[in-house]
């Protein structure tokens, strides 16, 4: 009874293929149910060829654990103690010299952390947002919709847990990129926050306090994945949502989407707000590390979807060896090349960005735009097509802003 | 006659037989005008008037919005939003509106107030008052203090849902969202489904004498029992930009009841809910202005189901969210999700079964699954088991003509 009253409640061009007038000859009427139900019963079967069962999806996963996120996060964890000890050789003798040794430690963990931000099994749940949310809230000039402690307020009252979540603005790359580079305009005033000023024994501690919080959740994630999270990731190599193929290609998509394409390019060009937000780009204060870092995970997120090894040029099995093994097309052309290609696209499109994004935004974000417009393609081949053709379910989905 | 054949002409007699019943909009059988928006006139002048509901609306999402405001809330404050007066009946001004700390309206005279359900039941209706300021306190003095602490199994605190922080109490409920779900059911639908769309109210004393010779009510334009059918009208549509045709902006007007009614019907399984809803609202005033209390009441019905099938939705849809949330290890998205179904639940005993006076799920019921919900362990939420979500969504999903899987996927 339901479903009848509705159809006759749809626009009337709908309706009418459904609802006939009682003049219409039964005839046609049968002669039309007939028709569809054939069209239907023909249509039904895909085109035959490899079926997803007959892939080792085991082998996909050996291979993401074994050779892309362990080795990653080895690296990782490697350039976060470094960053941690030259932080505290700073906050003890707080040089020009040492500064610039721990920015340059802060830029090679900044990179390697783009290696491993995608990946969010078998780490602490939301780990990546302790680590990278921006922009920070370093003082009461921030965007701080929310009125949460600045990173100023921290170091002056000495009050902060860095575990909390509310938190999470105020800690990570970001914060040390404001700590080492946006305090003041020159080196000279930076270093008096260290030496000179009345806080500087807590804005030495906050400085090392931010590194070893870095380090600590670096290493945990890293010892989790190889004491027991690897095994336990391998063998759930069964399909559905709940297999570790399953989600982690969601984990991949939604990062490439959420992370990459909206937080790097979309919201700095004001894609999301209308407006264009130079102040939103990943390390803004740096003045020239944002393109670096963007290219950095567009890199790693095409050699992930290569299954190309962290540390080589060697691949293994990947979702792209997945998608030429069942031969899947997209309007006549190799699904996996397309996607290729539109990795190869979107970094192209973002050769011509200045180094500096918050730059390019305010001279002529047309750039930035025309890069998210490439970046955009991609969504829709992996968003779409791949999962299809691979019979993964999107489960994730945005929040409902409640 | 083969079955292929007898399955072709059930099929078709279906679509004839459907397809009969025309969706009309003037009633050819009697003289009732149904205009084309919620507009009604007399001598040139508006009857529609429900200014009431919408302060009432208002002053809810300033107290939803004073519950997350750490730095300026206290225990007082929201109990006077409540209120709307001191505990003593004295005069306070808690509201950032003017007009609604002058106006004598406060959303605690309303909840659990309606005439069907509480006139006779004084002792419940105080204990359901009760429960609202049972969580606005618990705000204050468990959330609050807990604030920068990380929430654990007993203890209040934060917990991360995505990006953003959830403030939970030791049960890891957020009282936030207890007492703005509740109120949809508590304050919104009882107001509407037991008191104003009530025949005890519309046909009070003289209202069907009074509404047959447009004698007006006191100074007012509209009789009584108009005024009525529109105080109900107002608690969906009383902030909507367009109040006449609130159907264009249908699910952005509040974050109440107009809320989930365009949640629901976004929903294809539900997708004509929104629009039957308002038509039975504009033929059933069309009709009182036509002194047709027939066609009038036919129209209550399907208000009364229709507003009880979108709370049991939103029911059954947050216990099914929380149950995936809990299995993708997002405790903190289940919380929120779950602290929202806690407060749809809540909702249910003040639905209302069109031809009688029983909600779907009784208080007593409602207590039960309450209960259930947080039953699993002595930490409440933190040890909520998925069998007893899928237990709690059949048990609502039983009452009503929808399927778990089809609330589950609004």
């Amino acid at each position: 009874m339901k479903l009848p009253m509705q159809i006759c409640r749809l626009p009337k061009t709908v309706r009418r293929l459904f609802c006939f007038h009682k003049d219409v000859p039964m005839k046609k009427i049968i002669t039309l149910i007939l028709t569809v139900f054939i069209v239907w019963s023909c249509t039904s079967d895909g085109p035959s060829g490899p079926d997803v069962d007959d892939f080792d999806r085991e082998a996909i996963l050996v291979n993401w654990a074994d050779n892309i996120i362990i080795p990653a996060f080895t690296h990782f964890s490697e350039t976060t103690g470094t960053l941690h000890s030259d932080a505290v050789a700073f906050s003890e003798d707080p040089t020009l010299q040492h500064l610039e040794t721990l920015r340059e430690s802060w830029k090679s963990a900044y990179l390697a952390f783009q290696h491993v931000s995608m990946f969010e099994m078998g780490a602490i749940m939301n780990y990546r947002d302790f680590l990278n949310t921006y922009p920070t809230t370093a003082d009461s000039n921030s965007f701080n919709p929310e009125e949460k402690k600045t990173i100023l307020e921290n170091i002056e009252t000495s009050d902060y847990n860095l575990e909390l979540p509310s938190t999470r603005s105020t800690q990570g790359f970001p914060a040390l990129d404001y700590m080492l580079n946006g305090l003041a305009e020159n080196d000279d005033e930076l270093l008096s926050f260290y030496t000179s000023d009345t806080n500087s024994e807590n804005y030495r501690t906050y400085l090392t306090d931010l590194t070893q919080r870095i380090d600590v959740l670096a290493n945990q994630i890293l010892n989790n994945w190889t004491d027991s999270y690897r095994d336990e990731f391998v063998s759930n190599s069964g399909k559905g949502a709940n297999s570790s193929l399953d989600m982690m290609v969601n984990d991949f998509i939604f990062y490439y989407e959420t992370l990459l394409r909206k937080g790097k390019i979309g919201i700095p060009a004001g894609v999301f707000s209308g407006t264009p937000l130079s102040t939103h780009v990943e390390a803004y204060h740096s003045k020239g590390f944002s393109k670096a870092l963007f290219n950095e995970a567009l890199d790693a997120t095409q050699k992930f979807f290569n299954g190309t090894h962290f540390d080589s040029n060697q691949s293994g099995e990947s979702l792209s060896s997945y998608l030429d093994f069942l031969n899947t097309m997209k309007e006549g052309a190799d699904l996996a090349s397309l996607i290729n290609n539109q990795f190869n696209d979107a970094r192209d499109a973002a050769e011509s960005l200045n180094e500096n994004f918050a730059a390019q935004v305010e001279s002529d974000n047309s750039l930035m735009l025309s890069t998210y417009n490439e970046l955009q393609k991609n969504v829709v081949f992996m968003k779409v097509d791949m999962v299809q053709a691979l019979g993964i379910s999107i489960t994730y989905s945005d929040n409902d802003g409640d | 006659m083969n079955t292929l054949k007898l399955s072709f002409l059930i099929l078709i007699s279906t679509f004839l037989f459907s397809c009969d019943i025309n969706d009309n909009n003037t009633d050819a059988d009697n003289d009732i005008e149904v205009p084309a928006t919620y507009d009604f006139t007399r001598n040139g002048q508006s009857t529609v008037s429900f200014s009431g509901q919408t302060a009432r609306i208002k002053m809810s999402d300033e107290l939803f919005s004073a519950m997350s405001d750490f730095d300026n809330t206290t225990e007082e404050l929201l109990l006077q939003m409540y209120r709307n007066q001191t505990q003593d009946g004295g005069n306070v001004d808690p509201f950032s509106e003017a007009n609604l700390n002058s106006s004598d309206k406060s959303i605690k005279s309303k909840v659990a107030a309606s005439r069907d359900y509480f006139s006779s039941n004084a002792s419940l209706s105080a204990d359901v008052k009760n429960d609202f300021e049972t969580w606005l306190s618990g705000q204050v003095n468990n959330v609050f203090p807990n604030r920068n602490q990380l929430a654990e199994p007993g203890v209040a605190g934060q917990i991360a849902d995505g990006s953003r922080e959830r403030y939970i109490n030791a049960q890891g409920l957020e009282y936030d969202q207890m007492v703005a779900k509740g109120l949809n059911g508590a304050l919104m639908a009882d107001q509407m489904l037991n008191n104003y769309l009530s025949q005890a109210v519309l046909d009070e004393g003289s209202n069907r004498e009074d509404n047959d010779n447009g004698t007006p009510d006191g100074d007012s334009n509209y009789t009584t029992m108009e005024h009525k059918w529109d105080e109900a009208y107002g608690y969906i549509f009383g902030t909507s930009a367009n109040l006449a045709n609130p159907i264009l902006t249908i699910g952005s007007d509040d974050i109440f009841l107009n809320k989930y009614i365009g949640q629901v019907s976004e929903d294809s399984d539900f997708e004509t809910l929104a629009q039957d809803i308002f038509d039975a609202f504009k033929l059933g005033r069309a009709a009182i202005v036509a002194g047709n209390y027939e066609v009038r009441d036919e129209q209550a019905a399907i208000i009364r189901e229709s507003i009880s099938t979108v709370i049991a939705v939103r029911a059954v849809y947050y216990l099914q969210a929380g149950k995936k949330q809990i299995d993708a290890e997002e405790l903190g998205s289940a919380f929120h999700s779950l602290s929202e179904g806690f407060g749809f639940i809540y909702s249910l005993q003040f639905t209302r079964i069109p031809g009688t006076d029983q909600p779907y799920l009784s208080q007593n019921e409602v207590e039960n699954m309450l209960n259930d919900l947080l039953g699993d362990g002595e930490n409440g939420l933190w040890d909520l088991q998925p069998s007893t979500l899928d237990n709690l969504s059949q048990q609502i999903a039983d009452q009503f003509d929808f399927t778990v899987e089809q609330a589950a996927s609004n």
